[in-house]
């Protein structure tokens, strides 16, 4: 009775939320409070697919359902993002029969990293992928390593790990999981991968088993790629469903040495999130052709990427996580890429969206020495931080000439509508985007 | 002859500074409080040598002036505690001769007795001070503004443990008005004795405060009997940043969560 009440309440709650625009936790966490038991009574679909992480889940979960849809399945997942308990208790409920039955095919849950023990202690998914693990959030998440202590706790013996081979810390979940229930995805040698590690630290030093010291035979990004350790011999996995042929220039993705598909964002990122969906999607029994054509005519929808026009500039905004290096630097690389002549904007305004922190040691974890190019004419320097992001500039190599700092965005934008052509490329978080997009006209 | 040599019989000052770690105790940019410690004797007129230690290396401490460990995680502060402790008695050596030390984040408990996890085992540190630091299940990273007396200022900055430390006599902040102290919120926060500097703030700490950065300075001075200079070097940006980070945490002094 008390479930079909809290499925009751969570619909209308949902309902009336809708109507005035409110988020998508609160039916569930009161929800939870009428039947604190209630996410392991309802009815789940014969797949669960969670994914979690320190990069790229909201993508990955996005292209999972849209695969998954291509293949004519039901998908309920948590597109609007919320991965804590109480989000996942109002996506349930709201998709229930009052028999308690869950509606679809699949249950797939984008879930945070921290908060996967709680959902996971009522059910435990069927498959669960873990795409990365790094310094990610420190003010809130505390560092990789205490992460990858939380996420064991949601690791259950019956759930299939779809594993990232070429992350030391989370192949390290297969530690102790039945081998016959861990399935790898990773990149083989591409055009841009390096034998050299690149970044201003390097988190892939040490074995996470035993300490010893890592050797590599090629890195893709950070500490992502083929490595070894010298004194226990722990190593990376071969990959199930390995991107066999890469050239990021052309955008083409090999997988499995057979099938190619065209990448809609030529990112690093971008093919381990296909990688990982692949891999979830395949061993949920969708065909590989079904997954080709999906991931082939697939756009990114939650628009990291904004084009627009800002007098006579063309523009780009990467979105690149604050408090988050590796996002940033890989923004970064792709700036640094461009071969024509152009100009960068920076804003560091608030630094979460989501809470408070005067937190800026992360500036100091990216690889802002990229810019030094001789096609980045200008580094425009934006925001409360500015005297941060200027410190910062100085301990690299860009010429203190090309430095603009503006504190105060708009302004910003209105000298650069004003004057010059060039092409900008803007990296700023979530939590400041708007500040200049507000200011655009976008494509 | 040696760089250092040659520099010293031409009159050049100088100044060794050693890096302990940078390779495993790096959890956050903590390379940034070398880089701009350098910046700042160089501007100075001071040649300054940098010399890193790694984790595979056999400790020594040999004519360090300025002696720097920066935050890691609890697994790296335990295997670096092993690596440490038996040339305990080169560090205080070092120590006893003046030279300026500073410990930040993880590296702190390094200094004390002992670490006790949350299976209770114990790993023994290097013991210049008698405290102890007991991990727990529970981190709550956070800013931090703290006090101390030897600085006219406050001190912001950010903390990221998981561990309580107890039984510290002489701590370098008498409050944390934001943030945890060693024992608990609000309370005395770090080390401090003599030369030796220990707080668990994490990241930049130097770059963020440029008052600390300038203690740093004239101990260093002290250390070689040098006369501290009235007006130290002023970088740019360094004062504005500072202002910025005390104006916006001062304003959540109170607040409570995040």
């Amino acid at each position: 009775m008390r479930l079909i009440l809290a499925i009751l309440l969570c619909k209308v709650l949902h309902w009336v939320g809708g109507l005035i625009g409110k988020g998508s936790s609160l039916p569930g966490q009161l929800a939870l409070k009428l039947c604190p038991d209630v996410l392991s009574r309802v009815k789940l679909p014969a797949a669960v697919i969670a994914v979690t992480g320190s990069n790229g889940k909201t993508s990955t979960t996005e292209m999972i359902a849209s695969i998954l849809e291509a293949g004519g399945k039901k998908v309920v997942w948590n597109k609007e993002g919320s991965n804590q308990i109480e989000g996942i208790a109002t996506l349930l409920l709201t998709n229930c029969n009052l028999s308690g039955v869950v509606q679809g095919d699949v249950l797939l849950l984008e879930s945070d990293e921290r908060y996967a023990r709680h959902t996971f202690k009522w059910f435990h998914p069927t498959h669960f992928v873990i795409t990365n693990l790094y310094r990610d959030q420190l003010t809130r998440n505390g560092h990789q390593e205490w992460v990858y202590q939380a996420i064991q706790q949601a690791v259950f013996p019956e759930t299939t790990l779809l594993l990232n081979a070429d992350d030391p810390l989370v192949s390290r979940f297969a530690q102790g999981h039945s081998k016959d229930k861990v399935r790898w995805f990773g990149l083989e040698k591409s055009t841009t991968s390096t034998t050299e590690h690149h970044g201003v630290y390097n988190d892939g030093l040490r074995c996470p088993v035993c300490f010893g010291p890592m050797a590599y035979s090629l890195y893709h990004y950070a500490h992502i790629g083929h490595y070894q350790c010298t004194a226990c011999g722990y190593h990376r996995m071969r990959p199930n469903y390995a991107g066999t042929e890469l050239d990021l220039d052309k955008g083409v993705l090999t997988v499995n040495g057979k099938t190619s598909i065209q990448l809609a964002f030529k990112s690093i990122y971008n093919v381990y999130n296909i990688l990982a969906a692949w891999s979830a999607c395949a061993e949920i029994g969708v065909p590989e052709s079904t997954i080709a054509q999906a991931l082939n005519s697939y756009i990114l929808k939650n628009g990291r990427m904004v084009s627009f026009t800002l007098g006579s500039r063309k523009g780009v905004l990467l979105t690149s996580k604050h408090e988050n290096s590796v996002a940033y630097d890989t923004n970064l690389g792709y700036i640094a890429a461009q071969k024509a002549p152009c100009e960068v904007m920076l804003i560091v305004d608030a630094i979460s969206r989501k809470y408070f922190t005067g937190e800026t040691s992360w500036l100091w974890d990216i690889d802002f020495n990229q810019l030094a190019v001789p096609q980045v004419k200008k580094v425009w320097l934006c925001g409360k931080y500015v005297n941060d992001l200027a410190m910062r500039m100085d301990y690299t190599d860009v010429p203190e000439d090309r430095l603009v700092l503006r504190e105060n965005i708009a302004q910003a934008a209105e000298e650069l509508r004003r004057e010059g052509n060039l092409p900008l490329y803007v990296a700023t978080c979530f939590s400041d985007r708007d500040k200049l997009l507000a200011h655009v006209v976008r494509d | 002859m040696s760089k250092e040599k040659k520099a010293q019989e031409t009159g050049v000052r100088t100044l060794q500074l050693l890096h302990l770690y940078p390779d495993v105790m790096s959890l956050y940019g903590e390379y940034a409080n070398i880089a701009i410690l350098r910046r700042h004797l160089e501007a100075m007129g001071i040649a300054v040598s940098l010399r890193t230690l790694s984790f595979d290396d056999t400790p020594d401490f040999t004519g360090a002036d300025f002696i720097y460990m920066g935050a890691g995680t609890e697994r790296a502060q335990k295997e670096v505690a092993a690596r440490l402790v038996p040339h305990k008695d080169a560090f205080v050596k070092a120590i006893k001769g003046g030279a300026v030390v500073l410990f930040t984040g993880a590296a702190m408990e390094l200094l004390g007795r002992s670490v006790v996890d949350v299976q209770d085992n114990i790993t023994p540190c290097l013991g210049l001070a008698d405290y102890y630091s007991v991990e727990s299940d529970k981190r709550d990273p956070v800013d931090v503004v703290a006090e101390t007396e030897l600085l006219g200022r406050p001190v912001v900055g950010f903390m990221n443990k998981c561990s309580v430390t107890k039984s510290v006599d002489t701590p370098l902040f008498e409050k944390v008005t934001l943030g945890f102290g060693n024992e608990g919120e609000h309370g005395a926060e770090g080390f401090v004795q003599g030369n030796v500097f220990a707080t668990h703030l994490t990241g930049p700490l130097l770059v963020k405060n440029p008052a600390f950065l300038d203690l740093m300075i004239e101990r260093l001075f002290a250390r070689k009997g040098w006369e501290v200079p009235e007006d130290l070097p002023i970088l740019p940006y360094e004062r504005e940043a500072y202002t910025v980070t005390l104006t916006e945490l001062t304003a959540r002094i109170g607040h409570h969560g995040k």
